[in-house]
């Protein structure tokens, strides 16, 4: 249902408060100051007609890939064109931090983080994303120098990035700490004591029962990096789809803003949609399995 | 547990963020440029930025950017967290089903990106963290919603409640003080402090990112300063080719981080029960 609604309630949220604010839209945009001509802007921008009629065009146009041009940030560019070259840098960005992640609640998981470590990351997950990203801004600028936008140098920042989307705000800890804790409480269930006494591994009995939970746990920090990426992509100086929003917001422009923020909600449901199918096919591996095991009468 | 040492280190620190936003001047001191980047040994408290001015200045400008406005999220949140958990209690499936519904169209939604929307709707002139933080409560709110209603479900949800009834006590005795007061009040304690701590982290965040753009805040007026000022000062320290002697402001600000970090900390361990 979520998924569903998510990529319409956003722009239907911008489109509303656009209207909600005292002023007429298109002075709202453009002041009269600046802009001039503001009835001929909010004819150009489809701003003349209500906030239905924008909501309904701007959405017609963004099923067919059509977001128009930028306002402020790059006046004149298509923004589809900006989408493109932010979305693979952000995707890279955010599959590495993903991957750091999960890296996390693994070794939490098979308990290669020994617990003494537990304090230690409790407190790096304390350090907010801002301060990470100048330490690794600064760091870069160190190793660097000038160079520092050549390849290698964007390499270095889209992994430091990645580092530092990865370990701020709790990600690392949470996911190592968050996933330890739902095995640990699985682990104390009957069957999986009956299972060790069998022989067999508490991992392979436990997993198919905290899969769900775990995947909604690794849905939400997905979205939480999500987030932080718009702190590390303009602090790292990394050109994506965060740099691109925070850019928008900065000099007002609603048509850049409008289709990054649709992006950002449009990859969240996405998530709730993998979500979804990967607790689908959870559910039928369980109802499925165990095979061969009979109940003797 | 003893929770008079968090009582205490909350205390304090609470009390020293209020204060400073109290008596934080209205504009920065006069411009000495003799005391230009001198260190706290040389001004007292805090050494001066790169015109000759008290950093203290920043420190008490930045506490009262972000006083207020984080305190009043981290009750909003609080309070959706009491809420939340009292619904449980209350033990009715359509609301229950109300609330899964708004968490999942909430929770879903990447927060720096609500803010962001909400910055950019914002009139110029109306500039200030109160909408951006109450935004970000709101976005919080699920997730305290969530653990508080884990918790009265434990607790037993609608049957607790039902005992409680059959042993003779008031409605307000069982929801106040049994239900709020005894089991709920460390969850929505902790998630009010930490979102606090939240939006101060936040604030800094945002004003940053438009300082590093030499853009105007969407948290407070032109004339205050933020610690993301502070900062931004000490940042070039980090850099030794720059030899730009302002570390004692980096150092002052990410003091101030962890001074919100404490107090986050200590006023949920100091709700712990006993």
């Amino acid at each position: 249902m979520a998924a569903c609604l998510l990529p319409f309630i956003v722009p239907a949220v911008i489109t509303g408060f656009i209207w909600s604010l005292p002023g007429d839209p298109a002075s709202l945009i453009c002041p009269p100051n600046i802009c001039g001509g503001t009835a001929a802007l909010a004819e150009r921008w489809n701003l003349d007609g209500g906030p239905m009629q924008f909501f309904l065009g701007w959405m017609a146009d963004a099923t067919t890939l059509e977001f128009g041009n930028s306002w402020r940030l790059h006046q004149g560019l298509p923004v589809l064109e900006l989408l493109k070259e932010a979305i693979p840098t952000t995707v890279s960005l955010i599959s590495v931090a993903t991957l750091v992640i999960m890296a996390g609640a693994v070794m939490a998981t098979r308990g290669w983080l020994p617990r003494r470590l537990d304090p230690v990351l409790r407190f790096v997950g304390l350090v907010p994303a801002l301060v990470l990203a100048l330490a690794g801004a600064a760091a870069i600028e160190l190793t660097f120098g000038f160079g520092s936008f050549s390849e290698s140098g964007k390499l270095a920042r889209l992994l430091i990035g990645a580092a530092v989307l990865g370990v701020a705000d709790g990600a690392f800890t949470g996911a190592a700490l968050g996933t330890r804790t739902t095995f640990e409480t699985e682990n104390q269930s009957r069957y999986v004591g009956i299972a060790v006494l069998r022989g067999e591994q508490p991992l392979a009995n436990t997993w198919p029962n905290v899969a769900p939970s775990v995947i909604g746990q690794m849905r939400a920090r997905i979205i939480h990096l999500l987030s932080g990426a718009v702190v590390v992509e303009v602090v790292l100086r990394i050109d994506g789809l965060g740099d691109l929003l925070w850019g928008g917001t900065l000099r007002q422009d609603f048509g850049v803003v409008l289709a990054a923020a649709t992006l950002f909600a449009s990859v969240s449901a996405v998530l709730l949609v993998i979500q979804a199918v990967l607790e689908t096919l959870v559910a039928l591996h369980v109802r499925k399995a165990p095979s061969g095991v009979r109940v003797s009468g | 547990m003893n929770r008079r040492v968090p009582l205490v280190v909350a205390g304090a620190c609470f009390a020293a963020l209020l204060g400073a936003a109290f008596v934080a001047p209205e504009h920065l001191g006069n411009i000495r440029p003799d005391l230009a980047l001198k260190g706290p040994l040389d001004v007292f408290p805090f050494g001066t930025d790169t015109r000759g001015r008290s950093l203290w200045d920043y420190a008490a400008q930045g506490a009262s950017v972000v006083a207020i406005p984080a305190f009043s999220a981290g009750i909003i949140v609080a309070i959706f967290g009491i809420v939340g958990g009292l619904l449980r209690c209350v033990g009715s499936e359509r609301v229950n089903a109300m609330i899964q519904w708004f968490s999942e169209i909430v929770g879903a939604l990447p927060r720096m990106v609500v803010i962001l929307v909400v910055a950019l709707l914002l009139p110029r002139d109306q500039r200030s963290l109160f909408p951006l933080a109450w935004t970000w409560a709101i976005l919080a709110a699920p997730g305290a919603m969530d653990e508080a209603a884990s918790v009265a479900e434990r607790l037993g949800g609608s049957r607790f409640v039902e005992a409680l009834r059959a042993h003779g006590y008031s409605a307000s005795r069982i929801f106040l003080v049994h239900v709020v007061g005894f089991n709920l009040r460390p969850v929505v304690v902790r998630q009010g402090a930490e979102t606090m701590m939240h939006v101060v982290f936040l604030e800094i965040a945002l004003s940053y990112l438009a300082l590093a753009e030499n853009q105007p805040s969407f948290t407070h007026a032109d004339s205050l300063k933020s610690w993301a000022d502070l900062l931004k000062l000490g940042y070039p320290s980090l850099i030794p080719s720059l030899d730009y002697h302002s570390g004692h402001a980096l150092l002052l600000a990410l003091g101030l981080l962890g001074l919100v970090a404490v107090m986050s900390i200590a006023i949920g361990r100091s709700a712990r029960a006993r």
